[in-house]
């Protein structure tokens, strides 16, 4: 068995493509040939459960069907390898069938159904493939850079073809096999995703100990198909589920809930197979239970939510207001503070009477702002911290200053004519020289050059 | 109306844990829309607020006790009282003892009732409130 496995990559590596045999073994390989005689045999058999007393690894029905198991990961490990290789053969004739065409079954068969044909018109691939697929494939075929292939060339791509359909069967057939002794391989597996499933997951698992070894995770993703055909709407495609999409709890559950109920069927698959493995129940209760679990649940899911009940209104005055504090509010407080000369204003002094804006007593008073006895010098008005914001945006919207003009310069000019009148800060700059200003103290100024006359 | 009516003449005159309550008088027979709209609103507040208030509805031809203590004669009169002590609210239709009229609006009746209630939690006897009824005539 290993030397198979490892003259296969040998050949890989060495690339032989004209010989099928070389890149194909196992079809020739003798376990092949005794375990699918022992699987044909058990097939006209049926089944025969009086094996209860046994150990169930001395039972050699068990030991065929673990054999069976690895059988068929290995004919699906060919059937990649063959298809490869057919592959390499048909580009030369038809380049974009492989992207086309994903399954390496179905790409077989359309080969071999198209075989040297250069029009597709004439190739009826009805029931091989989908119409929409089918479609795109006589469109690229009219449009395709092929050229047909030689005669022995195409000789033994058909051969690999067959042998790659005649792989499909046997597979099917050992599948057929390890599903109809499922129920007493693992039943609590079977009783969960039904026998079918449990023998293709297995079979691509690898057996049994290796199903439950797998996290659940994984075994969700086992069978899943990996690319939908570019083009095609993505909407429908489920995401992430295998061959656990086949189960019948599966399809009885309303699509919403499906990826959930895909999740808890793999995670109760698991822990079944699990079971299974170390034999830990082989009256299948286990099963029973997992599967009653799984249907409450989704029961559960499907119930409708509490309806809302209406609120009463909460005390008065029982829940304190949420008070923030924090550098910003902090900022965006100091803005509206009382500054130091409203506070001045603000207090008197004893004794003093204080001033007032309209003099004797009347209009505003001034407080401390500006008396003797208060301990400043001078109040400044202090940058407002809201002025200097309200500044800021005002200057952002200026009336677009040329670069010549410095921060110190004012919208507002004095001209003896007419007064005070507004300038346009571009025509400022123009008017160097000119009666009204002087150029000596001009903040726009450049060097002027003063003739001696 | 029975039950009510009985649980009030218990109450009235007995302290209070904590909770306001506010006794809607009607009078007997005199289904008149101004009695049944303000009852229809305070059917509906009721839920709303039975964290901090009560509502009693008393029929004053059965209980006739109380109508010149507190010149009970309109179709619909409402009255608020906490912990047994009337509190009197500042509507600025000049009667400061008790709601005259239907309200119609819910929200505004259960400002109403949360005044009254912060007011007397701090002690106070009298709370003005949110809205100013003296155009409530409307000429």
């Amino acid at each position: 068995m290993e030397e198979d496995i490892d003259g296969d990559l040998a050949d890989i590596e060495t690339l032989n493509y004209d010989d099928l045999d070389s890149v194909s073994k196992l079809q020739k390989s003798q376990r092949y040939i005794d375990i699918m005689q022992k699987v044909e045999d058990a097939l006209e058999k049926g089944s025969h459960i009086s094996n209860q007393g046994m150990v169930l690894e001395d039972d050699p029905e068990y030991q065929l069907i673990v054999d069976c198991n690895g059988l068929s990961v290995d004919i699906e490990n060919e059937i990649v390898i063959i298809h490869n290789f057919i592959r390499d053969k048909y580009r030369l004739k038809f380049p974009e069938l492989e992207s086309l065409v994903h399954h390496p079954i179905d790409y077989a068969r359309v080969v071999k159904k198209i075989g040297n044909e250069m029009d597709l018109t004439l190739v009826d691939l009805e029931g091989l493939l989908p119409s929409a697929i089918i479609m795109v494939v006589s469109v690229t075929a009219s449009t395709t850079s092929g050229k047909p292939l030689p005669e022995d060339v195409l000789q033994k791509t058909v051969d690999a073809c067959d042998r790659a359909l005649a792989l499909d069967t046997a597979k099917k057939k050992v599948l057929e096999f390890v599903e109809s002794r499922m129920g007493y391989i693992a039943p609590n597996l079977s009783t969960i995703v039904g026998s079918a499933v449990a023998a293709k997951l297995m079979g691509t698992a690898g057996g049994l100990s290796a199903l439950a070894k797998m996290p659940a995770c994984n075994v969700q993703l086992l069978g899943a198909k990996k690319k939908t055909l570019a083009g095609f709407s993505t909407a429908t495609s489920q995401f992430r589920v295998g061959y656990i999409e086949q189960t019948e709890i599966f399809q009885t559950t309303p699509p919403a809930l499906r990826s959930r109920a895909c999740r808890l069927l793999a995670s109760k698959a698991t822990l079944a197979a699990r079971i299974d493995s170390t034999r830990g129940d082989p009256l299948g209760n286990a099963g029973k239970t997992l599967k009653e679990e799984i249907h409450k649940k989704i029961e559960k899911w499907q119930e409708p939510p509490p309806a809302k009940q209406p609120k009463p209104l909460p005390v008065p005055d029982s829940e304190p207001k949420k008070k923030r504090g924090g550098r910003r509010l902090r900022k965006m407080k100091e803005r509206y503070a009382i500054t130091d000369m409203r506070k001045l204003a603000n207090r008197m002094q004893f004794g003093v009477p204080e001033e007032s804006s309209l003099g004797d007593g009347l209009g505003e008073g001034y407080g401390m702002l500006g008396q003797a006895g208060s301990g400043k010098l001078r109040v400044s008005i202090g940058q407002s911290k809201l002025a200097a914001k309200v500044a800021k945006k005002f200057k952002e919207k200026n009336y677009g200053s040329s670069g010549a003009t410095s921060g110190l310069t004012s919208s507002l000019a004095f001209t003896p004519v007419q007064g005070i009148e507004l300038t346009n800060p571009q025509a400022h700059a123009h008017q160097l020289g000119s009666g009204t200003q002087s150029t000596y103290f001009s903040e726009t100024g450049t060097f002027s050059k003063i003739k001696r006359t | 109306m029975i039950g009510t009516k009985l649980a009030c003449r218990d109450r009235k005159g007995t302290s209070r844990k904590g909770k306001s309550y506010f006794i809607k008088s009607v009078m007997h027979g005199e289904c008149n829309g101004c009695s049944l709209q303000m009852d229809e609103v305070l059917a509906s507040v009721a839920e709303k607020i039975k964290n901090f208030a009560v509502i009693y509805v008393v029929d004053i031809t059965e209980v006739p006790e109380f109508n010149t203590m507190y010149e009970l004669y309109d179709p619909s009169t409402v009255m608020f009282f906490f912990r047994n002590k009337h509190i009197m609210i500042d509507l600025g239709t000049g009667n400061n003892n008790k709601i005259n009229w239907a309200l119609k609006d819910k929200q505004e009746f259960i400002d109403i009732v949360k005044t009254v209630y912060r007011g007397a939690r701090k002690g106070r006897g009298l709370v003005i409130a949110p809205k100013d009824y003296s155009t409530k005539y409307r000429y």
